[in-house]
């Protein structure tokens, strides 16, 4: 089996020396209209540049755009559409990060597509293939407000932004993604409403064509359902094993048809895990895995860490990671 | 019950005191002031020149909007919790984490066992109330909230890092009261985050204020306080400082169904717009407030810190609340 080192999706924005601050800089600028939109758009795509620049720097065989162009995880998505106004700070699960709730006061339509841009500049950027990310219906539907009276019905929400992001997939696999993530945290919010949650993402594995779509999910554990997980139609389930400890074992002992994402590194915190400690849960965890490939990534986005910290996170999976590969 | 706290405090505040949360912009001068000393090309003296000049600044501005109960405006400071733990041993202040939009904090990281070492924010306070005779907050961020907004590579879990914090912002505390604070606002916005955590948060606060003579207000915003609320009424505190303008007033509901029994201090305005609520809002937000705190129970306030508007507006946030209290407490009269 292949392992392949990625990264869980946002990676910094910001750093400590000034070059490292040109985005945040130019989008204060922005707020004082000293500058224009293309000036934004191009301090993004250095910061692009640079994530990715990181990512390959610590040794990933597969990067994202970090993110960087996100205000958040959720109104990127939703407030690109028609039919949303943005409203209120909200926390993001148990992080110290806040988004912003869309309303939902009309009927939800993609104008234009969204994420294709963004896709198609990082490959031109990356000497690696480029993994894009983007939030599944299930989280945007979760979080957002209604106005509008038909979206009161939860699966209403979810159907509607399954339709839309299915159209994101379908863009993104034309354009030659292999392999697309999409980002379902809400689910272990309410596992009640696994069946709506799946519905959703049905819609868009019927979208993705050569693809493949891994599905993720961080910030709470996953153990009441794992084995819905893996009747999914999704080609990757991406585990985050600092919230779901316990599905090591259980894993190490059910084995996985599917191939896994392996959330062993904690994106979250600074500390550095015990190399042995990660080496010893992938021992168990690799030989289980019935896939051509499994995936070593962090068990998050890389953006609740400061930049020195995210890159040495990166470094330490890599350093852990390159004794396990073929 | 808590006017009489107040009162035996020597505190006599008109019905619906209006106040702050905490934070005020900083003027341009100190923002500017700020960077240079960052790039090492001013000393830390003259930055503090011009905090103190904020300081004055902010302190005479609220004097003249009448607005009852003052804050110092954290002129001095970065972050409500990145200032702490640069002013107490065991932490190493980390580099920028964004905390929203394109706003970053410098995250700390608990590296060794937490200790207060000297007062932090006393000086501060016994400057800012020596500018005024009304009564100014003693104000600091709470031993949950530091916790969970620090990266901890020390304690081995979270409530040996809560706990821990607790026991030394208690000494912040009593260094407060012993410089004459009576009225003392522990900031906990992380308070509804996991709400099978409000139990830690109860106890840690419990050891920051047990015993102690003074009228504590607990200040939290944006979060889920659905999920925590009534149990989080369990809190040793005398009043909660809540924002509640930003999610459309959808606590009262909550209150509506189960009675507030603290006191309130109710955001009335949103500190995330540039728009300036118009006094009828306010009024009519106010109102609605009493609906379900009674008068002698509410303060008001805008919803969180209002350093991120500028300096115009948000003076002009603050005169809006001023104003509108005005025309309600004249038909309470």
């Amino acid at each position: 089996m292949n392992l392949s080192l990625t990264n869980a999706g946002s990676y910094p924005r910001i750093g400590d020396t000034p070059e490292l601050q040109i985005l945040r800089q130019t989008l204060a600028r922005f707020d004082r209209q000293e500058v224009t939109e293309a000036d934004i758009r191009r301090a993004e795509d250095e910061m692009v540049r640079r994530a990715i620049a990181e990512q390959i720097e610590a040794g990933l065989d597969l990067v994202t755009d970090g993110q960087i162009r996100w205000y958040d995880p959720i109104s990127h998505i939703a407030g690109k559409l028609r039919g949303t106004k943005i409203n209120g700070l909200l926390r993001y699960f148990d992080t110290n990060f806040y988004f912003r709730q869309p309303i939902l006061v009309d009927r939800l339509v993609r104008e234009r597509p969204i994420l294709i841009e963004e896709y198609r500049y990082a490959c031109s950027i990356s000497s690696r293939p480029v993994k894009p990310v983007l939030t599944g219906p299930y989280t945007l539907a979760v979080f957002s407000l209604v106005e509008r009276m038909e979206y009161r019905d939860l699966e209403r929400r979810v159907e509607d932004y399954a339709t839309i992001l299915a159209e994101e997939i379908a863009d993104l696999a034309a354009a030659g993604a292999e392999l697309i993530q999409v980002d379902e945290p809400a689910i272990v919010l309410d596992g009640a409403n696994f069946d709506l949650f799946a519905a959703g993402i049905c819609a868009l594995a019927r979208a993705k064509g050569t693809a493949r779509l891994a599905l993720y999910i961080s910030f709470g554990d996953v153990s009441s359902f794992y084995e819905r997980l893996q009747d999914l139609p999704v080609d990757v389930l991406g585990l985050d094993f600092t919230s779901s400890p316990q599905l090591i074992d259980r894993i190490a002992v059910e084995g996985s048809a599917k191939a896994l994402g392996l959330g062993l590194i904690d994106g979250r915190n600074t500390k550095l895990e015990p190399e042995a400690e990660v080496a010893a849960a992938l021992e168990r965890l690799l030989p289980a895995i019935r896939s051509e490939v499994a995936y070593l990534n962090p068990s998050t986005g890389l953006e609740f860490l400061p930049r020195d910290r995210a890159f040495r996170k990166l470094q330490h999976l890599v350093r852990i990671g390159l004794r396990f590969k073929r | 019950m808590s006017r009489e706290k107040l009162r035996a405090l020597g505190l006599d505040l008109p019905l619906l005191p209006t106040t702050s949360v905490g934070s005020f912009p900083k003027p341009d001068e100190l923002q500017q002031a700020r960077t240079r000393w960052a790039r090492g090309l001013i000393s830390r003296d003259e930055v503090e020149r011009l905090e103190r000049r904020a300081t004055e600044f902010w302190i005479r501005t609220q004097e003249e909007l009448g607005i009852d109960v003052l804050v110092d405006g954290e002129q001095y400071r970065g972050d409500m919790v990145t200032y702490f733990a640069e002013n107490m041993r065991g932490f190493e202040i980390g580099g920028f984490v964004r905390s929203y939009g394109n706003r970053y904090y410098r995250k700390p990281i608990i590296v060794s066992k937490v200790k207060w070492e000297r007062p932090i924010t006393v000086s501060w306070w016994r400057f800012a109330q020596s500018l005024t005779a009304k009564p100014v907050k003693g104000m600091l961020t709470g031993p949950y909230t530091v916790m969970d907004w620090c990266f901890n590579e020390y304690y081995p879990d979270r409530r040996a890092t809560c706990l821990a914090l607790a026991r030394e912002i208690r000494k912040e505390v009593e260094a407060l009261i012993e410089a004459g604070a009576r009225i003392i606002q522990i900031d906990e916005p992380a308070l509804s985050v996991r709400p099978q955590e409000l139990p830690l948060a109860r106890e840690a606060l419990q050891m920051v204020t047990d015993g102690l003579p003074a009228y504590f207000i607990s200040h939290a915003c944006y979060g889920a306080f659905e999920k925590i609320y009534p149990e989080m009424l369990a809190l040793p505190v005398d009043n909660f400082d809540l924002e509640m303008s930003n999610s459309n007033l959808d606590l009262l509901e909550h209150f509506k169904r189960s009675p507030f029994t603290k006191d309130l201090s109710f955001g009335v305005v949103d500190v995330h717009s540039h728009v300036i609520e118009d006094v009828e809002t306010v009024v009519a937000r106010i109102r609605q407030g009493l609906e379900v705190v009674p008068a002698e129970a509410l303060w008001i306030d805008p919803d969180c810190g209002l350093k991120t508007r500028t300096v115009e507006e948000a003076i002009a946030k603050l005169r809006v609340i001023v104003e509108a209290v005005g025309r309600v407490r004249a038909t309470l009269a």
